[in-house]
Parts: C-alpha cells; structure tokens; sequence
C-alpha cells in the first residue's frame, strides 16, 4: 500500500479542481466597504449646459446634454460582450459620449462568457457601470433581478433624447420593443437590437426554381415535397442547438393557431397549457418536417455555423433563424444570395394571420444598482441608443436597433430589407413569448424534446407529455421566481 | 539530534503547509458550507438551508440521469483502455519493427490538449464532411450514424475518444514496467515450454500489478469526471444523452445560476471520487512481489 498517500492527495487536488469555480469566487467576500448608493438621476442639479457646442455630427439641445447630471470627472466603464455584432459600433457609442462629456473618462472592454466574467466583480459588490450581458455563458437575469442587482433606469427612460428633439428617450424606441427588459413595472434591460424571427431563403433560388413561399403550412409541406422530388433538401436546423426551431418554427406555430392567448397561457404556466389542442397542433405540424424526411440527412449532428454553411451551399432550402444570420454568414455567402427573411406560414383556421411574426430585442444591456457611476452608465446608454448610433449600427452590422428613425437615408442589405418588410406588414402582429429567459428549465426540456421530435425519437404526444410535466414541475419548485404577463 | 532536525523542518515545512490550507483545504470547507446554503452567486451571503440541496439532488432526474452516464464509463472506460494498453505493450516488447515509431504515435495525443481533441473528433465524428462517415460511405453503408447527433451513439463516441487519448499513455507506462522484468524468468519458462499467452497471464500481469492498479484508480477517476471532453464535443446533449456530472454541475451553476446547489453536486461527487478511490485501492491489493 505504499502508493496510497500520493494517490489519495491526487484525488484530492482532482475533486479541488473541480470544487474550485465555485469556491474561488466565495473567497472573494466582501471586500470592498459598502459604498454609499449611487446618486440617482435628479439627485444632483443638472450641470449648466456648456456654452459651445459639443464635437458631434448633430446638433445637440441644451436640455439634452446632460439631463441626467453626469458628474464632471467620474469615469465610466463599460463592459461588454464582444459577439456577432463586433464591437465597432460600441466604440462608436464611447465616441459620442466623449464628444459629449469630455471631462469624463470612457471605458470599453469587450468580451467573451460575460458571466464568468463579471459573476465574481458582482459578489464582491464591485460591477462595472453599464454591461452588455448577451453571448453564451451570460448572466442570469433573472436572478439578477431577483437579487436587486439592476438599477431602475426611468431616470434614463424619462430624460430628453440625444438626438430627435422635443421627445423622451423612451418615446424614441420602438413601440413595446423594451417589454421584455420590464420586471415588475421597472425598466431594468434594455434591450439595442431589434431582432426579427423567421424562415429564411435565397430569393434567387426560388425564383429560378419557380417556388413561391407558401402562405400557409400545407402549402409549406406541399412545397417541401416539390423541392425534395427536384432531388433537394427541403430545410435544415442549426442540428445540435435545437432552440432555433422553437423560436423559429414551433412558438410561432402556436401563435398562428392559438393567437397570441396560446403563449401567454404557456409564459404564465397555466395548467394543461401545452395540452391545449392549438399546442398539440402546432407541435404534430412541425414533426410532419421530420415525419416527411423533409430535413437534410445529419442535421442533428451539425452546428449553427456548420447548417448555415450547408444552407448557404444549396444543401437545404429553408433555414429558421433570426435577423443575425445575414451578419453571422456574411464572408460564406455567395455573391448574388439574397437571403430574406419570411413569417412563418399560416394554418387555416388559426388565429394568427400569415404576415404575424416574431420579433424581440436582444443583446440586453443594463446598469448595476450597485456601480460605482450608475448615472455614467445609463448616459451611455442613452449615446448608444441615439438615432446616430443606430445608423451605424445599421450600416456596419446590418441590424436594427430599436430607434424610431434608426435606418433612415441609408441603403440595407437583402435580408435586413426583408426583416423590416416583414414588421411593417405585421403591424400590430409582432409577437414574442418569455419562458425562454423566465425559466430556463422548461426552455431547455422545451429545446431537448425539440431536437428529439425531428430526429423522429420521440412522438408528438410524447413531447406534450414530456414538456407539460416539466411546465408543472417548474410551476411548483419554490426555488424559481414566477413571473406573469397580461399582454 | 531531533531538536535540529524539528528546527529545520518546519521552517521548510510551513510555507508549503500555509498554501495547502488556504488553497486547498480553506476553498473545501468552504464548499462544504455552501452546499448546504440556498445561493444565486450574485451576493456575498448566501443563505443557509441545512441539508436541502441533497435532498433535492435525490430526486433530480437530471441528476441521476448525468450519474448514470458517469457510471457508464467507469464500468467501461478504464476496462478498456487498460486491456487495450497492456494488449499494445505486451506487443511492443516483443521485438516487433519499428517499435519505437510506434510508441510515439500511440503515446502523441497524450500531449495534445482535450480541447484540441474535443474539436478534432467533433470534425472526424461530422455527419457529413467527417472522415469517419467518408470512409463508411466508401465501404457502401448507405445512411452512416450521425455520431454526435444521435442519443444512442454519441454517449460511446465520446468515450472512445477518450480511449483513444489515454490509451496510449498507459501503453508507455506498462511498457515501462515490462521492461523492468527480468529477462531470466521468461527465459525459464519457455524452456518449460509456456507460450506468450502464458508468459503474458503468468509472469507479465502478476509482476506488472501494481502498475496496472494505479492506472485503474486513475481511468476510474477520469471517469468520474470527463467535463472537458463532453462540454467541448456535445455540451451533453444531445437530449442530455451524454450529460455527466460535471457538465450538469457546470451549467447548475453558471447558466442556472444555482450555486448552492451546485456545489452540492460538486461536494456529492468528490465523496464519490473518494470511496471510489479507497476502495478500488482495497480491492485490488495484493502483495507484491519481490525480484
């Protein structure tokens, strides 16, 4: 036995190792001295405006240049995640905001798994002042928020806009596109990318093939059998992140059979609300894609890079996504493309019209309740959502941010045409669920069934089982934080 | 004679002795404490709820069903690669060409990183492109398994990659041992006639022993863990089909926000690694011989 003192003290570094994550943040403490709270907007009389006017390429309001009484000299840092959109139109943001307040220092740092990040700075009572929380492995905004970590930002909602004079900030975002950034009535999220849901093609290939998008979902599986007799696959799917046809296929399904009435009930854990037959319909119409073999062989077993690339090869017609995609593929798609963006076809009967579609804002960004310059967080963040930032944003990265005016005089690209096509003929039928950032559990039981219905694992009741009982179990875990929506 | 010898150890010893408390044994106790607290791993109080968590971890099905897999590949993996390895070293010590050649490559992935492996066989196991599946379509199978995409093969996949990373490390390691072996003993018992699987069964294993039991401990307790691998090839799908308890650890706690929890499982698993560790080490004692 004369091994086993080293051994025993390997299995002990081992289960360190792994013990660690956890336990290196909790050695962290509480460091710093509680620090006196942030003054909050109006807490301070507003500096008196300059008398020259600031550096920028608008004009700029007296009233709009510092409504919020930014304290001269206290710097600002941001923190923000660094994905699919870059992080040149952050910098430009930085850019107005020290055109603006030049006497305040403007920190950006992008990054990646925000989370791991910046979990440890929030235990130490030490965040930074604004973060954009987007990307994989972001924090949970849930429990962010139920742990009082986000300040409420109707300072910023109320103040004079950058930009479009005579409104509030709030007035120049979209309608509604901050909703989901609302927890119990305080605007904690916002929300600067405005992101439209749906079905995406080359309108090249349609056109030369002579295929028409189907308005409704018999015409869809109609169209499917056409394309795959041509010797084509009719869809693919980001294969091993099955989400992409829950936004993309299944909710909007469920809307345009059981209306918007549907979701809500499954948002609030209504019981049986998946039982319904409205959900048992959308959910047995998208297996007919699997059923049908109308899905490119080995999907399930690709990335969302590797189905997008196959999609942009011609290996597959239909792709569901949202309006990243264009930005995402951008150095893989072939010249003469034209991807656009369609809802997802209608079912007759349903309550939902064909032109319905899902749209939401994403890459949320807020200001901790507890950083050290809360009113320099939520000023950049009234730069960053300004009608120039938005053009920019617009031009360099092809999506929309939520700014009334945000795509004027500029020229858009094919899909993002086709998104913003797409919302103004929806009108007031923009829909969009929550149980995706509510409860993650039933969004990941919700997800995994999904991937096993199109890999014909499992059958369409099997799901509705599968899926009500995870929806009953988070509804009585005293753990999870319920919220609820009327609208 | 022993005051000098105390005055000289523990000035030497203390430092080593300090790090160990505050890095090591400070940050267990510390967890140990946090299991049993309710704590989103935002604040710096967590809040205490006695023995909850473990209660809960007893009837989570997703628990169980990430225990599984682990137990899966500990009845598998370290069975596996052992017999592989000790097959590959036997071979290797009896004057095959090349020898050497050989022992490079087997012993090569060994110094690659997991990640790079994880991402490698991702590219080999591709449905489409991959060369796995290139190769079955040459030999005519139709429709080949989409590995990583399939519950009922990527759990296997995974796992033969990591017998493909290890194996070649043990192979050295017996080799090693092998080689230590008098030469005299073999040399006797093929006068008496016994053939290599004799040699092999009846001089090599029972001298080798010790050797072979180390690698068991240490297969037994990579076995236990596998994050690495799993979260790079499959992040445990597909339907959590190969979930261990480390992936289901990680997301508890960094995307769930459930650190109590979490570390709970954590806490759950090195008790596992423990036992596992004492007792496989009873098990397979035996005395060793002397030569």
């Amino acid at each position: 036995m004369k091994s086993t003192k080293p051994l025993s003290r390997r299995t002990f570094l081992k289960g360190s190792a792994l013990l660690s994550a956890g336990m290196a943040l909790a050695a962290c403490g509480p460091s710093a001295a509680p620090q006196a709270p942030a003054a909050e907007g109006g807490a301070q009389a507003p500096a008196p405006a300059p008398a020259t006017t600031p550096d920028l390429p608008f004009e700029v309001a007296p009233e709009a240049i510092n409504p919020l009484g930014l304290e001269p000299g206290k710097p600002v840092e941001g923190v923000f995640f660094e994905g699919g959109y870059g992080r040149a139109y952050i910098d430009h943001a930085a850019d107005i905001f020290r055109a603006l307040h030049p006497e305040n220092e403007m920190s950006v740092a992008g990054i990646q798994r925000v989370g791991e990040q910046l979990r440890p700075r929030f235990i130490a009572g030490n965040p930074p002042d604004v973060i954009d929380n987007s990307g994989a492995g972001n924090l949970d905004t849930a429990a962010l928020v139920a742990e009082g970590q986000l300040a409420d930002l109707a300072p910023l909602m109320n103040a004079p806009a950058l930009d479009t004079p005579g409104k509030t900030f709030a007035e120049t975002l979209f309608p509604g596109s901050q909703a989901d950034g609302v927890y119990d009535g305080k605007q904690l999220v916002l929300n600067i990318a405005y992101t439209v849901y749906g079905i995406w093609n080359s309108s090249t290939l349609l056109e030369e093939k002579g295929w028409e998008y189907p308005t409704t979902w018999s015409g869809m599986l109609d169209l499917c059998e056409t394309i795959k007799s041509a010797g084509m696959n009719p869809w693919t799917y980001q294969g091993k992140y099955p989400s992409y046809m829950v936004f993309g296929v299944l909710v909007p399904l469920i809307y345009k059979i059981g209306g918007l009435q549907a979701i809500i009930d499954i948002d609030n854990l209504e019981d049986g609300a998946w039982e319904k037959d409205e959900v048992v319909q959308a959910v047995t119409l998208m297996a007919e894609l699997a059923r049908n073999d109308y899905i490119m062989p080995g999907t399930e077993g690709l990335t969302h890079t590797e189905a997008q690339a196959e999609w942009l090869k011609g290996n597959a017609v239909f792709l569901p996504c949202g309006t990243w995609l264009e930005n995402e593929m951008r150095d893989l798609t072939p010249e003469g493309f034209n991807m656009v963006v369609h809802p997802v076809p209608t079912v007759e009967g349903g309550k939902g019209s064909f032109e319905a579609i899902y749209a939401s804002s994403g890459e949320s960004y807020f200001v901790p309740s507890q950083a050290k310059n809360v009113v320099g967080g939520m000023e950049f963040l009234r730069c960053l959502l300004s009608k120039e930032s938005a053009k920019f944003f617009a031009q360099n990265v092809s999506s929309i941010m939520p700014v009334i005016g945000g795509t004027e005089g500029i020229e858009v690209s094919s899909g993002m045409r086709s998104a913003l096509d797409a919302v103004e003929a929806a009108g007031d039928e923009i829909f969009n669920y929550r149980f995706g950032t509510w409860y993650r559990d039933l969004s990941n039981e919700v997800r995994d069934r999904t991937g096993d219905l199109l890999t014909n694992r499992i059958t369409p009741e099997e799901f509705i089982e599968s899926v009500q009982k995870k929806a009953d179990e988070v509804k009585a875990d005293p753990d999870i934080k319920k919220y609820t929506r009327t609208s | 004679m022993y005051r000098n010898k105390y005055r000289l150890i523990i000035p030497f010893l203390f430092p080593s002795v300090l790090l160990y408390v505050v890095f090591v044994m400070y940050p267990y106790l510390r967890a140990m404490y946090i299991s049993f607290t309710r704590w989103r791993g935002l604040t710096p109080n967590p809040e205490f709820v006695g023995l909850e968590n473990f209660a809960r971890m007893l009837q989570d099905e997703l628990f169980w069903n990430a225990l599984q897999h682990n137990v899966i590949y500990l009845l598998t993996l370290p069975i596996v690669t052992i017999s592989l390895g000790l097959f590959l070293a036997f071979l290797l010590t009896q004057g095959v060409r090349f020898a050497k050649f050989y022992r490079v490559t087997f012993f090569f992935p060994q110094v690659m990183s997991v990640v790079a492996i994880g991402v490698l066989w991702s590219f080999v196991y591709h449905p489409t492109m991959g060369i796995l599946n290139s190769l079955l379509m040459l030999v005519g199978v139709q429709e080949p398994p989409v590995w990583l995409g399939n519950p009922d093969t990527a759990l296997g996949a995974v796992g033969a990659v990591v017998v493909w990373q290890s194996v070649g490390f043990y192979m050295v390691l017996f080799i090693a041992g092998m080689e230590s072996i008098p030469n005299t003993f073999y040399e006797a018992a093929v006068i008496d006639g016994a053939t290599r699987w004799h040699l092999f069964w009846h001089i090599t294993l029972p001298l080798l022993w010790d050797t072979v039991r180390t690698a068991l401990v240490f297969l037994a307790i990579g076995a236990v863990d596998m994050f690495a691998i799993v979260q790079t090839m499959t992040e445990g799908g597909p339907s959590r089909a190969t979930d261990v308890l480390a992936t289901y650890l990680y997301e508890t706690a960094f995307l769930g926000s459930k650190f109590g929890y979490a570390t709970a499982i954590a806490v759950s698993m090195f008790l596992m690694v423990l036992t596992l560790s004492v007792v496989l080490m009873r098990v397979t004692a035996r005395e060793s011989l002397e030569y």
